[in-house]
């Protein structure tokens, strides 16, 4: 036996399977979504990469777009307030987090049994901009904004795509004829997306005084929305680390175990 | 057959005893620590969730319509918290020298509460008592019972009256000798935010207390 | 004869003979000396298959299921759980890496005869656990009631109407209702925790009737006495820790780095039963399957054509008429073995697309390979191949090859002159 030659092959083989068996599954979606979309922009990102983190700046600032532009539409139904405190959130204090949620109003029911509308809490989830599906979709012209708690996760390309239909807003070439309320977006399957652009320069003034333009707060936007389809996506990577070099320094001296065990038999 | 001139080969390894040199043990020493690394995991996942702890935050309770010889009963952190208004004549029998006598710790020394509430009254206000309805025995639900004599019979002095095993406790949670329960009844934290509305979970901002720290709910 | 001077081990191996048996099965149990890293995987999918019991049992703890509450229940496995996003992720993949370990398994066992007499039994044991597998992957994938949760269940339940007469009783059967809901999720979710300890109970079997006759190894030839062998334990337990190690590797770079790897972003979008997503795919692992149902343009025979793809591997042994075990001593085979490899990969690439043009073309041509493959092939080529000379025996070989031998590389997979 030859483990020097044959295990390289096996791990390297493994992974390139994995890897060739996932890729057709995703070229068949872009595919069925439309005539040729343009490919998605190529955007350098902080959390990129097995070491990258998320930028709490840009984190803080994109959350400072969803609260003024997205969450008009746009529910986070999964994402508590409590989630922005700390370290492995924007890196607010627990006070501030208080203060933020204490700005939206939430139904609840009072001790008499009556609806009321109070203060949200920390522990409450984002509020939706609408109290069901019905009326979400009657209030945006039959088309149900889709909540963007998962929204990263959810479609192909992840960040590059969201970031791509918020910066793919164009007048429809000529010769396209668009339905009724519908725009033209480079990126969407189709290209005639129901939302309207959102994002413009100078949308929003920024607390922190960065130039707001139409790429950065795109960028930050994704930033946050990444951040929040998986807020424990920091944790899993240092863990990964440390997992991945445990795992490396036991499979070097169970090899050599093994050799060990091995070394009397003619083999 | 094969298989017992097998077993000699195998017998001539484990003779040598070449087999536990430092790389095999090191090997399965790390095999060891990964194996208990990868059950911490699996064990702290059992352990209340972010969302468990965060609704466990303070409540507050409005005790303006609760009248004298009333009990409230609310929930906090899941757990059902007794909020009682004591009448004078309640109150000046939790000093009756006899009625002490029957008690088990009638000075509260076990740490069944937070520090400022160990007091005869065992509240903050005398007239307002904030209990875990717990019984400290298997952890059933201690009824109410403030009047003395009735079903429990003409020895019962008014307080709460455990229906699983028969423990009992005076008006202010505290448990008599010669029942099951070994403890106290639970003073949670509080303090009160205005003169009628107690928020429950919360210490007095001077007086820092850890709940977790009372000897058992 | 005393397994340990241990007085307690001895008091219990006499009156329950666990201790002998580990003896027997381990420190005894004779195994070729020339088995090579292909052999690892057959405990590889034993892991494979305790990591998801142990991670799947804890996500149970957590999961609710419900079509109310079973995607937000998920989601706060996800986001809320003390190490929740691991177990998840860990079990996500854990499906994944299985099915490439098993895959892995059934393929060796493919290359060198491992069906052959006396191994008949022990393979077909091992085709019921790749269908359990099956089942019990796909019940798992509708549990987080995504979309393609939802999607996959209506498209896979719906097969069995493809049966004439009773197809439709059938399908409402298995669903419970009038389409894929509430009932059919509890139903799911029940089987989903209960057969991966059927799997576990055929695993059982399956090394029973493994040891009954020991390994098959990469020449094919049996065992002819001591010097052929080494006793499991140490030699072979050392090898699979080694293996598993290196293995964990690359589950952990997958499952920490690249978790969604292999799932499909539509997941992400909780179940919809007004909207079906612009293209249902299923997971990876199925979609050889699935492609061969596709090829088929007739609903029944479709479908038929996708369960005998299956079926026909429990007929192996009596097809492949050869003398010989393994393909290193089989020139044609050999070649054949690996076409139906790429065939296979063919067939995966074919289920993930959408089924126009030339992916209709390949879809064919694969299904038909694949069935020739088995019919036809497989007993002609045993019948008009001649094998190359099969060395004496497995320790001779073994000296020849340290030697530099004309039998260098026998044991190696692949190379051959």
């Amino acid at each position: 036996m030859r483990p020097r030659r044959v295990l390289p092959a096996l791990l390297a083989g493994a992974v390139i399977a994995a890897a060739v068996l996932a890729q057709p599954a995703r070229p068949a979606t872009a595919q069925a979504a439309g005539e040729e979309a343009p490919p998605l922009p190529d955007v350098s990102w902080s959390f990129e990469g097995p070491f990258g983190t998320f930028d709490r700046a840009a984190l803080q600032r994109g959350f400072q777009i969803y609260t003024e532009i997205c969450s008009a539409c746009h529910s986070m139904n999964l994402v508590t307030y409590d989630d922005l405190a700390g370290p492995s959130g924007l890196g607010y204090t627990e006070a501030e987090v208080k203060a933020i949620a204490a700005q939206k109003q939430i139904a609840d029911i009072d001790k008499n049994g009556q609806p009321i509308q109070r203060p949200a809490r920390p522990s409450d989830h984002f509020v939706a901009p609408f109290p069901n599906e019905s009326a979400a979709r009657t209030a945006n012209n039959g088309a149900v904004p889709p909540d963007l708690s998962d929204m990263i996760k959810a479609r192909d390309g992840g960040a590059r795509y969201v970031y791509g239909i918020l910066t793919g807003f164009r007048d429809a070439p000529k010769g396209v004829e668009m339905r009724s309320g519908m725009n033209y977006n480079l990126y969407f399957p189709g290209h005639q997306i129901a939302m309207p652009q959102p994002l413009q320069d100078n949308s929003v003034q920024y607390a922190d005084g960065t130039k707001a333009t139409l790429d950065q707060e795109a960028h930050d936007v994704v930033t946050f929305l990444t951040w929040a389809a998986d807020p424990t996506t920091e944790e899993r990577k240092r863990t990964g680390a440390k997992v991945i070099l445990f795992l490396l320094a036991m499979t070097g001296v169970l090899y050599g175990a093994k050799r060990r065990v091995w070394s009397d038999i003619e083999h | 057959m094969a298989e017992s001139a097998h077993s000699q080969t195998a017998d001539a390894h484990a003779a040598g005893g070449t087999r536990r040199d430092f790389l095999v043990i090191t090997g399965n020493a790390l095999l060891g620590i990964g194996a208990v690394a990868a059950a911490w995991p699996l064990i702290s996942s059992m352990n209340p969730a972010r969302d468990v702890l965060a609704a466990g935050a303070p409540i507050d309770v409005d005790l303006s319509s609760l009248q004298p010889g009333q009990q409230i009963l609310v929930l906090w952190r899941s757990r059902p918290i007794f909020i009682v208004h004591r009448t004078p004549a309640e109150l000046k029998k939790l000093q009756d020298p006899q009625d002490i006598s029957l008690l088990r710790d009638p000075d509260s020394n076990v740490l069944q509460q937070p520090p400022y509430v160990k007091n005869w009254h065992r509240s903050i206000k005398p007239e307002y008592l904030v209990l875990v309805g717990i019984c400290t025995h298997l952890g059933c639900i201690p009824e109410f019972m403030p009047q003395p004599g009735g079903s429990l019979g003409p020895a019962w002095l008014g307080g709460y009256f455990c229906p699983c095993h028969g423990s009992r406790y005076d008006l202010s949670g505290r448990v008599f000798s010669g029942v099951p329960a070994p403890y106290n009844l639970p003073v949670p934290p509080h303090h009160f935010v205005s003169g009628t509305t107690v928020r429950i979970g919360e210490n007095p901002t001077t007086s820092p207390f850890d709940f977790d720290s009372i000897e058992q709910i | 004869m005393a397994v340990s001077q241990n007085k307690l081990v001895q008091w219990i191996d006499h009156r329950l003979p666990v201790f002998t048996f580990l003896d027997h099965e381990l420190n005894q149990y004779p195994t070729p000396k020339n088995l090579n890293y292909w052999w690892n995987f057959g405990s590889l999918a034993g892991v494979m298959l305790t990591i998801m019991i142990v991670t799947g049992v804890f996500l149970a703890m957590q999961y609710t299921p419900s079509v109310d509450d079973a995607f937000q229940s998920v989601e706060r496995i996800m986001r809320e759980v003390n190490y929740g996003w691991l177990m998840r992720y860990l079990h996500m993949n854990g499906a994944s890496f299985f099915f490439i370990v098993t895959y892995i398994h059934i393929f060796r066992g493919l290359y060198y005869g491992s069906y052959k007499a006396p191994r008949e039994l022990l393979w077909m044991l091992g085709v019921v656990i790749l269908l359990l597998m099956m089942m019990t992957a796909f019940m798992g994938y509708v549990l987080p009631w995504g979309q393609m949760s939802f999607w996959g269940a209506t498209v896979i339940t719906n097969l069995f109407s493809a049966f004439p007469g009773i197809g439709n009783d059938i399908v409402t059967w298995l669903w419970g209702g009038f389409a894929v809901g509430n009932p059919t999720l509890n139903r799911f979710y029940a089987l989903h925790y209960l057969l991966p300890f059927v799997i576990f109970a055929v695993v059982g079997l399956h090394l029973m009737a493994l040891h009954q006759h020991g390994s098959n190894n990469p020449l094919g030839i049996d065992r002819k006495g001591p010097q052929d062998s080494v006793p499991f334990h140490p030699y072979y337990t050392y090898k699979d820790m080694f293996g598993l190690s290196a293995f964990l590797i690359v589950f952990a770079i997958v499952v920490f780095y690249f978790p969604n790897l292999l799932g499909n972003p539509e997941n992400y979008i909780p179940a919809n039963p007004m909207q079906t997503p612009p293209e249902i795919v299923p997971e990876w692992y199925l979609l050889p399957y699935y492609a061969i149902l596709r090829a088929i343009p007739n609903k029944l025979l479709g479908v038929c054509a996708m369960f005998a793809s299956i079926f026909v591997l429990f007929i192996v042994p009596w097809l492949d008429t050869s003398k010989v075990r393994s393909a290193y001593f089989r020139p044609i085979y050999k070649w054949v073995f690996w076409l139906l490899v790429i065939d296979a990969f063919a067939l995966g690439a074919v289920g993930a697309h959408r089924p126009e043009g030339i992916w209709i073309v390949i879809g064919r041509v694969g299904t038909i390979y694949y069935f020739l493959h088995f019919l036809v092939l497989m007993p002609l080529i045993g019948w008009f191949e001649r094998p190359l000379p099969l060395p004496p025996s497995i320790a001779e070989a073994v000296l020849k090859k340290r030697g530099g031998g004309a039998l260098a590389g026998a044991a190696a997979t692949r190379t051959k002159p």
